[in-house]
């Protein structure tokens, strides 16, 4: 499997994270890093655009839950775009779906801010 | 486990609980057997309390364990060695990294040399016990050579009950450094000789038994494990430390699952667990509730190495407590959410299907917290996919909409249908084509095996799987987990 690359882009007061490869345990901590790097720039808007992910394992999922709680403590989102429908049928079948709000490309992520 | 030692005795399992965890949950799982024998409505409320003491002991066990310097441990394995065989004064060597060669790594008491070089200073300064164990400490010794090369060499342990009369044995002129008990074992991982563990003299005076030698081989054993763990975190990078403590994990969470299925007349349970390199913490159970429902459970655990598989031990320990009391799956569900929630590390979080049976009226009682749909086989080959709504357990942001969403399914069970659980290792099992096996695949080879029974229908899948796979490792746990209904 292809590590995670992470290419970050901001449009405005949002910004999107695009993940290429796959996040398991051993690419997580970096997006862990860059979650982390927006959180000291009290950046709280973020879109997730999944378009290139080709794997999730369930942890890295369980850490975008608790990312997402703590962003909304401080008003802002995090939302899932552009999902392949392989990894939007994990996320439906964990009920992901009914906490975060998924967008079918970025760019329609980041006008629902 | 160890299986030597795990019925050695219940002191042992107190001594070795500090530095292997893992005995501690064997000491527990064993515990917890014995107090269901024996459950009155009032026992059950005090099992639950100790359940959740255990874990939390677990927990600080885990705790130190993961922080806890190497020497430290050897000091505390080598403090349970005195204290288990009472003896006076004892040593650990540790085979050094090009492996030819052992070094003293912890010392207590005053250890007598056992290799006598000249010019050791022996006699002129034997009321001096630092500058013995600076000698003891700084005396490399080559494997082969006295007796603590010669254990890490073959591996075996030895005992020497009359030191005095042993050649093999050196003789100091001190009084204080006079070697009359003996008893050396090695320390084992991996079938590689990582040390040698010895103890000598009795502090009562009597030379060491048969039972001294064992009991020391047993924590040995149990501390090898430890220590080799330990020292990686010192030596080794990150990547892998990772698959270190993933090994680690492993080894917990093989030891939370049942080792044999109960019996049940009526129907044949059978289950099949294989674990992958990166872990998804596959777990599965089954609880008799009464005397006509049994719960059935499978899960997985999502959250990395140690902190998984601690979250399992915990999944495990709430199941456990709470499911006698309730006999509706859904609001087992509910009820373990809120136990869990809040309290467990927010990246993680359990997918649960929980099934309750009615060994009379052979009706099946579904909920699923995000995990996997369950199929039914029926006796005529057909197949149906088990609906009901859920989301995850143990996520801290929606207890309220957890509640709300999680649902069940009713469906009536005939004699020669099968239920049959997975987790999502089993569908997406991937060949080198990185081709998934699929639902398809797996629905197919239930309907075709449904015939035969639990135990020969996971022996297909397994069979079907291992075809399908070839050698290409597994990112993903296998979990499958089959009911049948007999008559």
């Amino acid at each position: 499997m292809r590590e995670c690359q992470i290419k970050q882009e901001v449009v405005g007061s949002v910004d999107i994270l695009r993940l290429d490869g796959a996040l398991d345990a051993y690419s997580f901590p970096r997006l862990e890093h860059a979650f982390n790097q927006l959180r000291d720039k009290q950046r709280n808007q973020i879109v997730l655009d999944c378009s290139n992910l080709d794997y999730i394992n369930s942890a890295s999922l369980g850490a975008l839950i608790g990312f997402a709680r703590k962003v909304r403590e401080q008003g802002g989102d995090l939302k899932l775009a552009a999902l392949t429908p392989k990894i939007y049928s994990i996320v439906e079948l964990l009920g992901f779906d009914k906490m975060l709000q998924i967008f079918p490309d970025a760019q329609l992520a980041v006008s629902k801010f | 486990m160890n299986p030597d030692a795990g019925g050695i005795s219940n002191s042992l399992i107190f001594i070795s609980a500090l530095t292997n965890f893992l005995l501690a949950i064997g000491g527990a799982y064993m515990y917890f057997r014995w107090q269901k024998q024996r459950k009155t409505c009032e026992q059950l409320l005090q099992e639950k309390e100790v359940i959740f003491g255990f874990v939390h002991d677990v927990g600080e066990v885990f705790a130190e364990a993961e922080h806890i310097e190497p020497d430290l441990l050897l000091k505390r394995v080598l403090f349970y060695a005195l204290r288990t065989t009472r003896a006076a004064s004892g040593v650990i060597y540790l085979v050094d990294d090009r492996g030819d060669t052992l070094t003293a790594r912890a010392i207590s008491g005053v250890f007598p040399p056992l290799v006598v070089d000249a010019n050791s200073g022996l006699d002129v300064a034997v009321s001096k016990s630092k500058h013995i164990e600076n000698l003891v400490r700084t005396r490399i010794i080559h494997k082969g050579e006295s007796l603590i090369g010669t254990v890490a060499d073959l591996g075996t342990p030895v005992l020497v009950p009359d030191a005095e009369c042993d050649p093999r044995v050196p003789r100091h002129e001190a009084e204080f450094l006079r070697i009359r008990s003996l008893v050396l074992v090695p320390m084992r991982f991996h079938q590689q000789v990582t040390g040698v563990l010895a103890v000598v003299n009795r502090v009562d005076g009597k030379f060491f038994a048969e039972t001294d030698m064992s009991l020391l081989q047993a924590l040995a054993d149990q501390a090898s494990a430890a220590v080799y763990y330990a020292g990686l975190r010192d030596s080794l990078d990150e990547k892998k430390r990772i698959d270190h403590d993933l090994s680690l994990a492993r080894q917990i969470q093989y030891s939370l699952l049942p080792r044999e299925l109960p019996k049940i007349e009526g129907i044949e349970l059978a289950a099949f667990n294989q674990p992958a390199k990166e872990i998804g913490g596959d777990y599965y159970d089954v609880i008799p509730l009464d005397d006509k429902h049994i719960g059935i459970a499978i899960a997985d655990v999502s959250g990395k190495s140690i902190g998984g598989a601690m979250l399992m031990s915990i999944c495990r320990s709430v199941l456990r407590a709470k499911a006698p009391g309730i006999l509706s799956p859904a609001e087992l569900l509910r009820s373990m959410n809120h136990a869990l929630a809040g309290d467990i590390s927010e990246d993680m979080f359990i997918t649960m299907l929980y099934m309750v049976f009615n060994l009379e009226t052979r009706q099946l009682v579904v909920a699923r917290a995000g995990h996997e749909k369950p199929l039914v086989v029926r006796a005529d080959r057909s197949t149906e996919i088990i609906e009901s709504s859920g989301t995850a357990l143990g996520l801290l942001m929606d207890q309220d909409m957890f509640d709300s969403i999680i649902g069940e399914a009713e469906i009536h069970l005939k004699p020669g249908d099968l239920v049959v659980g997975f987790t999502d290792g089993i569908t997406e099992a991937m060949n080198a084509d990185k081709e998934e096996w699929g639902m398809d695949a797996f629905i197919d080879s239930c309907s075709l095996a449904v015939s035969e029974g639990s135990n020969s229908l996971i022996n297909k899948i397994r069979q079907r799987i291992q075809r399908f796979v070839g050698d290409h490792p597994q990112y993903d746990d296998m979990t499958l987990l089959a009911l049948y209904v007999t008559k």
